[in-house]
């Protein structure tokens, strides 16, 4: 008796999954024949139908993280703009990797969405993605975060000069933190010593955070982070942050001069953006961009990102193209002196 | 003191009042589900919250935060199935006690046990955060490594019958952890090139595997074999007065534990829980009664998994420093409401500040209110038969895992170690060091390793730094503690027995 109750439920839920599973199937059998080549064609000819139906934007970070957010506060913004809800989907694992692959192989018909980041430019080099950032259409630049030097209030130095002096006098003796390895942090920090010539001593930590209470309590002696992870203590006067690794100051820290400003080219930090497979139609690509750049221009969002201290950098579908290629050769260089590349 | 007063006032509104109460009782479902973890709460409420006041909004990510961690121990308690890692070492004695029909003993001691802690905590909070918040930052990768190192130590009391196969499991789940990308260098290992195993083996599907899917396995086999008949007799026997007394020291050393614990930044409820239950242990007058439905296990859980969410506030409001997962998210709910936490933050914005406080305050007395009316509830799974209730917790399981991040290789890793802990599970190796070496592995390694990186090498900052060397002490001390203990007894009968000899030699 209790056998068959058993197997009976579990024949229940069997039956309740193959059922939601073959609707799955079924629809996505029907909607490949709409996909075929000439009716595409003929539809873009008329007039582009296009969203039709709610997009999903993949976030290849955990909920509740920073680009997590940052997804989900312009994922709402932007609903308006493309007149249909946008889904915030967190596909995690193998370092974003798994979330990206996802985009890459989905259907380049611009209702599957990827949230990407600088990652993208920095783990291909390393072996550790297939995908690069020649898989994906790039629709638009939403934020850039430089490296941000930053040292205790009570350092015995007050500018970059100061700083690099230092350093060059004690070869070794600064330690920097940030995140792991071949991360974004650490080559904010590489990069530092290969444009100016210094030595660091560098301590990876799991993420901007931890290295940045490693700082305040003492145990060493800078950071390479974002301004978003540091400014409420440089606010309180215990931090100072001395230069930005930008082109442009930060619009969260305008008083932090830049390191171009001191003379030196270099520009390293997290950018974030959205993408498409590659192959999506360039009218899709165009309704897309048009809808999330409004959206990233809404007081919503403005101060949504003022308020967490991340930058507002906005770059259409392609100047964000020419940037990433150009992040993505930079890196490759950096990484492959590091002895990283794989 | 006025401020406490005007924070009072300000909750006594009907709208955060009931704020609260909804919060609390999502809270608790999410937190009862394995899987949904109170991380994964507080996140996919976090959008909810843009829209709000200030107050409203973080006392709604408060109320899921502490209702997430009680609601892990339901769960944990009736069906071994933690809903949240925090109840982990929950379910070792709590599950024994639903074994043999206290449920409703068991489910009253982890209200008890969570409203005292998570109420003793805040007031921790309130009253010393800032000189406790200097100690935190205290805490560099020396202290971490010794702390994770104390942590593993712990394998040596929940091993159960055999400390050969708790190291054993203990050393296996180390193994695992090593699966990833090397935290410190920067280099995959062991990932056969698979995207999948990038990012290492996730804890909390191994957690599910180990300890809800075996079960169900387990009970399943007997359903279908009947080799035994499986019924689970509520007895409705009440905590009484006489031993409720007896753990409320176990509840003040468990409460204090973790709340230092929890104000220790990257160490959160799981490890706390862990660390409670091994004093517990080591300070009960009847240690061998751990493991087979002791109640100062549950208490000792419970205390230290609510007690860590007022010490994971402490650095976080003070010092704009996360003290676990769950606070690291609602770093990010204060900055989007233009709250700056940080030394500024008491300055600043001193009435919002004290308002959260009274309002904490509140979210844990309702954890007792729902606690003590859905007791009876709860225990009413218990009456499902077997035979429908297995697939459930089964589909449960393989919900969980997936929901965690929309990533089906979770589900297999999930069904994988199901197996093997079934199999485990019939030759008497414990669960739980694997989780604790899953949870503890990652974080000693990379500590270890920064913190020769640090001193460039020199391994005497481990032992020249006052914490640290505590703590390794504390460690040593307690791997060998059992060890020493049967040494003792062994001595005692082996010269009784010379003594013996001797006397017949004479």
């Amino acid at each position: 008796m209790k056998k068959k109750v058993m197997v009976l439920t579990m024949l229940a839920f069997m039956l309740v999954f193959a059922a939601a599973c073959g609707n799955n199937t079924e629809s996505a059998s029907e909607q490949k024949p709409k996909a075929t080549p000439s009716e595409e064609k003929e539809v873009a000819k008329d007039e582009l139908k296009f969203p039709e139906k709610p997009v999903t934007l993949v976030v290849p970070y955990a909920a509740g993280g920073g680009t997590d957010a940052t997804a989900r506060a312009l994922a709402k913004a932007a609903e308006e703009f493309l007149g249909q809800p946008i889904g915030v989907v967190n596909k995690t694992g193998g370092n974003a990797i798994v979330g990206m692959s996802e985009v890459a192989n989905a259907k380049p018909d611009g209702y599957t969405l990827l949230f990407n980041t600088s990652e993208i430019v920095i783990l291909p080099h390393q072996g550790m993605s297939p995908i690069t950032y020649e898989d994906f259409a790039q629709i638009a630049q939403i934020n850039f975060d430089p490296s941000a030097l930053t040292v205790p209030a009570d350092a015995p130095y007050n500018t970059l000069e100061e700083f690099l002096a230092y350093a060059k006098e004690n070869p070794g003796k600064i330690r920097v933190g940030g995140s792991g390895t071949g991360g974004i942090w650490h080559l904010g920090s590489a990069s530092i010593e290969k444009v100016t010539g210094v030595k660091l001593n560098y301590v990876p930590y799991d993420g901007g955070a931890p290295a940045k209470t490693a700082l305040l309590g003492g145990h060493i002696e800078a950071v390479t982070i974002s301004p978003a992870e540091v400014l409420t203590q440089v606010k309180a006067g215990e931090l100072k942050t001395l230069a930005v690794l930008a082109t442009d100051r930060s619009d969260s820290m305008p008083d932090v001069p830049t390191f171009n400003e001191a003379g030196y080219d270099v520009a390293v930090g997290v950018w974030r953006g959205i993408d498409a497979p590659a192959g999506t139609p360039a009218e899709v690509i165009e309704k897309l961009q048009e809808a999330f750049l409004k959206a990233a221009k809404e007081q919503e969002f403005i101060t949504f990102m003022e308020n967490n201290g991340l930058g507002i950098v906005l770059k259409g579908s392609e100047d964000y193209h020419k940037m990433v290629k150009k992040d993505n050769d930079f890196y490759k260089e950096l990484l492959g002196e590091l002895g990283l590349s794989n | 003191m006025e401020l406490l007063l005007q924070g009072l006032m300000n909750v006594l509104d009907i709208k955060v009042v009931s704020i609260l109460f909804l919060s609390g009782a999502v809270g608790i479902f999410i937190g009862s589900l394995p899987g949904l973890t109170a991380t994964m709460g507080v996140a996919l409420l976090l959008p909810v919250t843009f829209g709000m006041e200030p107050v409203k909004g973080i006392l709604l990510l408060v109320g899921v935060y502490f209702g997430a961690i009680y609601g892990g121990s339901i769960s944990a308690i009736l069906l071994r199935t933690p809903g949240t890692p925090s109840s982990a070492a929950t379910a070792l004695d709590g599950y024994e006690m639903t074994k043999k029909g206290l449920a409703y003993k068991a489910l009253t001691v982890s209200t008890l046990s969570s409203t005292i802690g998570g109420i003793l905590s805040v007031i921790l909070l309130i009253f010393i955060a800032p000189q406790l918040a200097k100690f935190a930052l205290k805490f560099s990768a020396p202290e971490t490594f010794a702390l994770a190192l104390f942590g593993l130590a712990i394998i040596s009391s929940i091993s159960g019958t055999s400390l050969v196969k708790g190291l054993m499991a203990g050393f296996a789940g180390l193994l695992i952890a090593s699966i990833g990308i090397d935290p410190i260098g920067g280099f995959p290992r062991f990932t056969f090139g698979t995207a999948n195993l990038m990012g290492g083996i996730s804890y909390i599907p191994v957690l599910i595997g180990l300890f809800a899917a075996s079960e169900a396995f387990h009970t399943a086999e007997n359903v279908l074999i009947q080799t035994k008949t499986v019924s689970t007799s509520i007895n409705k026997v009440k905590l009484k007065w006489a031993e409720f007394k007896k753990l409320i020291i176990v509840i003040l050393r468990s409460t204090f534990i973790g709340t230092f614990i929890g104000m220790i930044p990257g160490a959160g409820g799981d490890i706390a829980s862990f660390v409670s239950y091994n004093e517990a242990k080591r300070w009960s007058k009847n240690p061998d009664e751990f493991g087979k439905g002791n109640m100062e296990g549950v208490s000792a859980s419970e205390a230290a998994n609510n007690g860590c969410t007022g010490g994971a506030m402490i650095p976080l409001l003070t010092l704009g420093i996360p003290g676990d997962a769950v606070t690291a998210v609602m770093l990010g709910a204060l900055m989007v409401q233009g709250l700056q936490p940080g030394p500024l933050l008491f300055t600043n914005h001193a009435d919002i500040v004290y308002t959260l406080f009274i309002g904490m305050l509140f979210a844990n007395m309702l954890i007792l209110f729902y606690g003590m009316l859905g007791i009876r509830l709860f225990v009413k799974i218990l009456q499902i038969h077997k035979a429908i209730l297995t697939p459930i917790i089964l589909v449960l399981c393989i919900v969980g895992s997936y929901a965690l991040g929309n990533n089906f290789f979770d589900v297999w890793v999930m069904l994988i170690a199901g197996i093997i802990g079934y199999v485990m599970n019939k030759y008497n190796f414990p669960p739980s060091p694997v989780i604790l070496a899953l949870i503890l592995g990652p974080m000693m390694e990379a500590s270890l390793r920064r913190a020769l990186v640090i001193s460039s090498g020199d391994v005497s900052i481990f032992f020249t730094r006052p914490i640290s060397a505590t703590l390794l002490l504390l460690a040593i001390g307690t791997l060998l503690y059992p060890i020493i203990l049967d040494w003792k007894k062994t001595r005692k009968t082996t010269t009784d027995a010379k003594q013996y000899d001797a006397s017949n030699i004479d």
